[in-house]
């Protein structure tokens, strides 16, 4: 049967054919990369200017600011807690994985437990910790530590590594669970200790999860604003909440840019140094 | 050299292997032959310390090492994975064992070299495994598993992973490194041909219990049980009632008397008769001989130096004889199918 009306395939049939050729799936990435560019690359670039004050006053004054007394401070703290706080939470992550890839059947369990922490807000997750560790909280009972830890560095240290804790698992877990066992096998057999296998033939071959867990962690945990804010006091202040001071206190949109600017490049700097220990492009392959 | 007493081994309420014993003398090949999932691999990770026996013992040189963890117990193995450590070049992962069994840097160093020159290597010391042909990765695997002398070599299906011809190629190379070094073996496969082409003896293995533990040459011509014969090696098979006649049997199949020559079967008997396609002959032209059978061919499968030909019987069976390279028979003729009463193998 012919008829001159186009049918239901010509139609579909012919916008394949215009949409063929037209759309590939590097105009795709586009949409995301366009996304990006207009909401992170911009506003951040946009910072630059604001924190130099063309045309009013010393350009450099909120900068001569920002470098000295309690904001250098915060940077070093931001620092600080960034590389204590990736310790604390890669050791723990390491053991939950451990325990996930070689000494249970029930992964998906652990794995949901892990997982379901971030289905609850980090406010949330902050403010129970601050019940728990208050003067008068279950923690104060059980271990009858005093004063509280509430508003000190622990504080601030074992809520960051807790939050964090998930994102760190997920690729230790993966590089560890990726070993064959015949590798283990033949390590035993060649005549290696159990701790002799895990010191020579897991710990290294779990490297590269472990690196990138780090990197995560570190980068999140640098540059916290909730954590130190709820379970910190005025001498756990990070970088975070002295942009945000500035910013949303005392509108001072130019300190807060350069406080943001210098942070910035702190974190390139670092990364960039990251980089000449552990190749970044093998490390984010691991992610 | 190795003796495996009642090994017996449960995963759970899954019996894997029961109550199997063997021995294994000084410098002897010997192959645990079997399909996937008969035991034989448990078997072999039991005498490495990888698998715990639920019943049972394991003598190694007249000790018991059954408790033993695996690095406590001088073995060398070769995985079907190689299990080359992906992180270390051919030089560390042959070091490793022997730094491991505590031989000083300059021993190490010397007997990595005269394992790479063993296996024809000498020049890959610095290669990480990745970079290396799967045949070039088993060798240094077996060159890390031989290099601290272990009293014995355990390999676990290491050729399958290869392709036809090199693995054909391996064998011969394995056979020949096993007596140059001297080492006992204890070979783990499912493919009968490793077996019977490599081995001093051969153990066939059947869900968890060992049907025969024999010479390559008797496992094929005198299996011990209808899996046996069934496993190894292709046949034909008949089976029916036994007429016992003197030194020969008749068994009657269906519309036909086959005879069997020799004993193993008696009067009265329902016997299994298997007849290897080499010792069938097929002839377009009858002979009026003992053991002529009838059938229509379905088909010839040319093999290059041979060829394989099916016939149904008039019965409804196939039989399956082999014939000279390209014969001049074609799917559809009407043939005659002999063989020799010695050469029917009677269960």
């Amino acid at each position: 049967m012919s008829t001159s009306r186009p049918t239901v395939d010509g139609v579909t049939g012919s916008i394949g054919e215009f949409v063929e050729g037209r759309i590939t799936n590097s105009h795709l990435a586009l949409f995301g990369l366009g996304f990006v560019g207009v909401f992170f690359v911009l506003p951040i670039l946009l910072l630059v200017p604001e924190s130099l004050a063309f045309g009013t006053g010393e350009p450099l004054q909120a900068y001569r600011r920002a470098t000295r007394g309690i904001y250098v401070d915060a940077f070093v703290r931001s620092f600080l807690y960034g590389i204590v706080t990736t310790a604390v939470t890669l050791a723990l992550a390491y053991l939950l994985s451990y325990f996930m890839a070689f000494g249970t059947k029930r992964v998906r369990l652990t794995m949901t437990l892990v997982i379901v922490p971030l289905w609850i807000a980090y406010i949330v997750r902050y403010f129970g910790i601050l019940l728990f560790l208050s003067p008068a909280g279950p923690f104060a009972d059980l271990t009858g530590i005093e004063p509280s830890l509430l508003f000190t560095t622990p504080a601030v240290i074992i809520g960051l590594s807790n939050v964090y804790l998930p994102f760190a698992v997920l690729p230790i877990y993966n590089s560890l669970n990726a070993i064959d066992g015949e590798l283990i096998s033949a390590s035993r057999v060649l005549g290696a200790s159990q701790w002799r296998t895990l010191a020579a033939v897991v710990f290294p071959l779990s490297l590269p999860g472990l690196v990138a867990a780090g990197l995560i962690v570190f980068i999140l945990a640098a540059g916290s604003f909730l954590g130190p804010a709820v379970l910190g006091g005025p001498n756990q202040t990070m970088i975070a909440n002295e942009i945000a001071g500035a910013f949303l206190n005392n509108f001072n949109i130019r300190f807060a840019s350069a406080l943001a600017v210098i942070y910035s490049i702190l974190l390139v700097g670092a990364l960039l140094v990251f980089n000449t220990v552990f190749d970044l492009r093998e490390v984010l392959g691991n992610i | 050299m190795l003796e495996v007493r009642d090994f017996t081994k449960y995963y759970g309420d899954l019996c894997a292997v029961e109550n199997l014993s063997f021995d294994i003398d000084e410098g002897e090949f010997v192959t645990l032959l079997g399909p996937s999932g008969c035991g034989k691999s448990t078997t072999l990770h039991a005498i490495a310390g990888l698998v715990e026996p639920t019943d049972g013992q394991i003598l190694l040189r007249g000790e018991d090492v059954t408790d033993l963890p695996p690095e406590k117990r001088n073995i060398g193995m070769a995985f079907q994975s190689t299990a080359l450590f992906p992180h270390m070049t051919v030089r560390e992962n042959i070091a490793f064992g022997l730094k491991m069994h505590g031989h000083d840097s300059t021993a190490v160093e010397e007997r990595v070299e005269e394992s790479l020159e063993l296996v024809d290597m000498p020049d890959h010391g610095d290669h990480k495994p990745g970079e290396l042909s799967g045949g070039q990765q088993q060798r240094v695997s077996l060159a890390r598993a031989l290099a601290y002398e272990p009293d014995i070599l355990l390999l676990d299906e290491p050729l399958t992973g290869l392709d036809r011809v090199l693995r054909e190629e391996m064998r011969g190379w394995l056979n020949r490194i096993q007596k140059e070094v001297g080492v006992t073996t204890l070979y783990v496969t499912h493919d009968q041909e490793d077996a019977l082409s490599m081995s001093d003896t051969v153990i066939v293995l059947n869900d968890g219990h060992s049907e025969q533990i024999d010479t390559p040459e008797r496992i094929y011509e005198s299996p011990a049980s209808p899996f046996v014969a069934e496993f190894v090696g292709k046949s034909t098979r008949f089976s029916g009632p036994v007429t016992r006649e003197g030194d020969r049997a008749v068994v009657n199949n269906d519309d036909k008397a086959i005879t069997v020559e020799g004993t193993g079967v008696e009067d009265g008997d329902d016997a299994t008769l298997y007849v290897r396609p080499e010792d069938i002959e097929v002839s377009t032209t009858a002979a009026g001989a003992e053991n002529e059978i009838t059938g229509r061919v379905v088909n010839v499968a040319n093999l290059g130096n041979r060829a394989e030909v099916t016939v149904e019987l008039t019965d409804g069976n196939e039989a399956l004889a082999h014939t000279n390279r390209f014969p001049d028979i074609d799917v559809g003729d009407d043939v005659h199918l002999r063989f020799d009463p010695e050469r029917v193998i009677a269960l």
